[in-house]
């Protein structure tokens, strides 16, 4: 044992090292968020709960099917009856939230919104229905938020397959 | 006489069978070991997986390639980018297309950003399971912020499904970018406090110096991968040695250590955490300009814009079969949701047009080009629908209808594959994930088989742990990092 592995071993000066930093981390602003009073900000395009869109008041929806079709998880029912989607259920907790259903989505008709805390107390709240879907349209996706949404996450759009204008680089935009 | 018996004979000691796990908080999930112990050593371990078995191979034959992918997500969850990433990369390989240079250069950025990630998890809970708790606290913190950039990019923190075969979902935003710069030059810092808590620390030293010592040979003959092998002076890194995305354009090193031990393969995770900033802020420097999907229209989602003439005024589309064309081979018919279209076989259907969803499903099904899209036809009569069918269609309604077509092909018959088979691994945090595929020409795979370096570390544990004492193979399982989603699939 070395003269300074000696004088390491009996001052303890890496575990001071170590509690010094925690002591001065104590004075620091605490990163922690007091949920649910406080609640932290969801980026836009987040994959919470599903909307169905409206346009002029009218789900945009026409019920051709292909979100059930691609959904990996199979949650997805709709029935059509004289002419109209007359059920279009989604069953949350069969959901893995991957956006498929969006993507597939030839009308943009479906959007993933910004909701997560929708936890309830019997599976049947948790069934979402046509109603209840595109009353979170309007609670979820007001003003020109939809419009954005589709704007920025119904992909691909053809910019993708090309070189857009303004494209987001290092330093700056292009 | 009493004779005096033997005391060997009366103290007879047997080995002491102990179940850890599955419900053990430091098994990283259900892993359970049974343990045969002599006092306190360690004589045999026997892993026992797949209680999170949830049968993903055999999911993804019955989805296809586009599908699938989010079940890669739920293979290794702490690092659910990664995984997207090898999964993309091998069905990339067995479609024969490439991703272009701005989305393999995004997807190296994230493909790191998740390899920090899940050192940080590793770090955390490793630390926790020996004893600091500090460390977790702060590991948690700057990972949280990893989840946050995660968020920003693609809407979701932890099952991301965030790459495509081809590419990558949507662009990069310049916030995004802005908020990685600021990590990147934070981050290394944040690192060092790591370091302070806990690198010198004897109580840390004491548990992992010399524990799980691994020789570089037999490390080889383990199957391990990763910085658990490469903690055993072996610097094989699929990044370096088959370079996928854009690694083959930015400079790193492999870091390796030399005992072999928990240590060295803790300070190897640590300095991969430093290399991992490297090559971040190198591929942000080179970020090219261009698209960010293939340019491979049978195998990715067509533009969605393209169809909008088509998709967005559909209450005032009408779809109309023209009696000439049709040769009433009963498709439609059956294809048709809402039953809309009636008719007998070989003669003209027709669609009712009360019925009808305006959904498109019949378009894209005739053969023949006997259905006709009629903008602004919704209401009209039916002469006046046969009126405006005779019309010629504009250039940009064509190339509309030709977009909705490959769409509607796309989403419900899938991408055909070549026929062949397909073996890709890509360099996860964790070690070598490996995608085996064997197409036999149609959408879905005829076999998926995933090479999880998870079950192989898993594997490896008695060798580790024997001879080692029981407080030992909590640290030996830290070490191995694995998780079982990734291991029992
Ligand atoms: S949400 Fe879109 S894809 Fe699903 S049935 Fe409605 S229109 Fe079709
Ligand atoms: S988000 Fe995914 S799992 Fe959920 S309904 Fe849409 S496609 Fe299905
Ligand atoms: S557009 Fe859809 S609902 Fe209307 S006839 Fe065609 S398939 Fe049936
Ligand atoms: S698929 Fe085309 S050809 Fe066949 S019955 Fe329908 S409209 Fe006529």
């Amino acid at each position: 044992m070395t003269f300074k592995h000696f004088i390491k071993t009996i001052t303890f000066i890496e575990i001071l090292k170590g509690m010094a930093l925690t002591l001065r981390r104590m004075f620091s602003r605490a990163v922690t968020i007091q949920y649910p009073d406080e609640r932290r900000k969801i980026a836009p395009g987040f994959r919470g709960q599903h909307a169905l869109s409206k346009r002029g008041g009218k789900a945009k929806c026409v019920g051709c099917g292909l979100c059930a079709t691609i959904c990996p998880s199979q949650c997805i029912s709709i029935t059509r009856e004289k002419g109209q989607v007359t059920k279009y259920q989604i069953e949350l907790l069969r959901c893995i939230y991957c956006g498929f259903c969006v993507e597939a989505c030839p009308y943009g008709a479906i959007s993933l919104t910004g909701n997560y805390e929708y936890s309830a107390y019997n599976k049947q709240d948790l069934m979402m229905t046509k109603e209840k879907l595109l009353s979170n349209w309007d609670k979820y996706m007001p003003g020109t938020k939809g419009e954005e949404y589709y704007k920025k996450f119904w992909r691909p759009m053809s910019e993708d397959f090309g070189t857009p204008p303004g494209q987001a680089m290092y330093g700056g935009k292009r | 006489m009493i004779k005096m018996q033997e005391p060997e004979k009366i103290f007879e000691t047997r080995e002491l069978n102990v179940n850890m796990g599955p419900q053990h908080p430091a098994t990283h999930g259900v892993l359970r070991v049974v343990l045969d112990l002599d006092g306190e050593t360690i004589v045999r371990l026997t892993p026992y997986v797949g209680y999170l078995h949830r049968g993903i191979e055999k999911l993804g034959e019955n989805l296809s390639y586009f599908q699938a992918l989010p079940l890669t997500d739920r293979m290794d969850y702490v690092s659910a980018m990664s995984n997207n990433i090898g999964y993309c990369v091998a069905v990339e390989k067995l479609y024969g297309i490439e991703a272009p240079p701005r989305a393999k250069f995004i997807r190296t950025i994230v493909g790191e950003l998740s390899r920090i990630s899940n050192h940080l998890l590793w770090l955390a809970t490793h630390a926790l399971d020996i004893g600091a708790m500090t460390v977790f606290l702060y590991c948690f913190r700057e990972r949280e912020w990893i989840l946050e950039l995660f968020e920003m990019i693609c809407g979701a923190r932890l099952t991301v499904t965030y790459p495509r075969v081809g590419g990558v979902r949507n662009d990069i935003s310049q916030e995004f970018i802005d908020h990685l710069v600021k990590f990147l030059a934070e981050f290394p810092s944040r690192i060092l406090e790591y370091e302070t808590l806990i690198d010198q620390n004897r109580i840390w030293l004491k548990r992992t110096v010399g524990i799980g010592v691994i020789s570089a040979e037999e490390a080889i003959n383990w199957g391990m991968t990763g910085p658990t092998l490469r903690g055993s002076g072996i610097p094989y890194d699929i990044r370096k040695f088959m370079p996928y995305d854009a690694y083959d354009q930015v400079e790193f090193e492999v870091p390796i250590g030399t005992a072999g031990d928990t240590y060295d393969r803790y300070r190897c995770r640590m300095l991969e955490l430093r290399q991992s900033v490297k090559i971040i802020r190198q591929c942000l420097e080179k970020l090219p300009a261009g698209p960010v999907m293939a340019d491979a229209p049978k195998f990715v989602l067509p533009p969605k814009d393209k169809m909008l003439i088509i998709t967005h005024p559909v209450n005032e589309i009408a779809y109309f079969i023209d009696e000439k064309a049709c040769k009433g081979c009963g498709m439609c018919l059956r294809a048709c949701p809402a039953k809309a279209i009636t008719g007998e076989k070989k003669k003209p259907h027709k669609i009712d047009q009360s019925l009808c969803l305006q959904c498109a499903t019949c378009f894209v099904t005739c053969k023949f080009k006997a259905l006709k899209i009629i903008p602004g036809g919704k209401g009209q009569p039916e002469e006046k629908l046969v009126e405006l069918s005779a019309q010629p269609v504009a250039d940009e309604f064509k190339k509309a209808q030709e977009a909705l077509v490959a769409h509607f092909d796309f989403i419900k018959k899938g991408p055909k594959v070549p026929e062949g088979e397909v073996y890709v691994a890509t360099e996860v945090p964790k070690g070598e994930l490996g995608f085996y595929f064997v197409s036999d020409g149609t959408h879905k795979p005829y076999r998926m088989r995933v090479r999880s370096p998870s079950f192989i570390h898993a594997g490896c544990l008695e060798r580790l742990c024997k001879g080692h004492l029981v407080a030992d193979v909590i640290a030996n399982i830290g070490t191995i990092d694995i998780v079982l989603g990734e291991c029992d699939r």
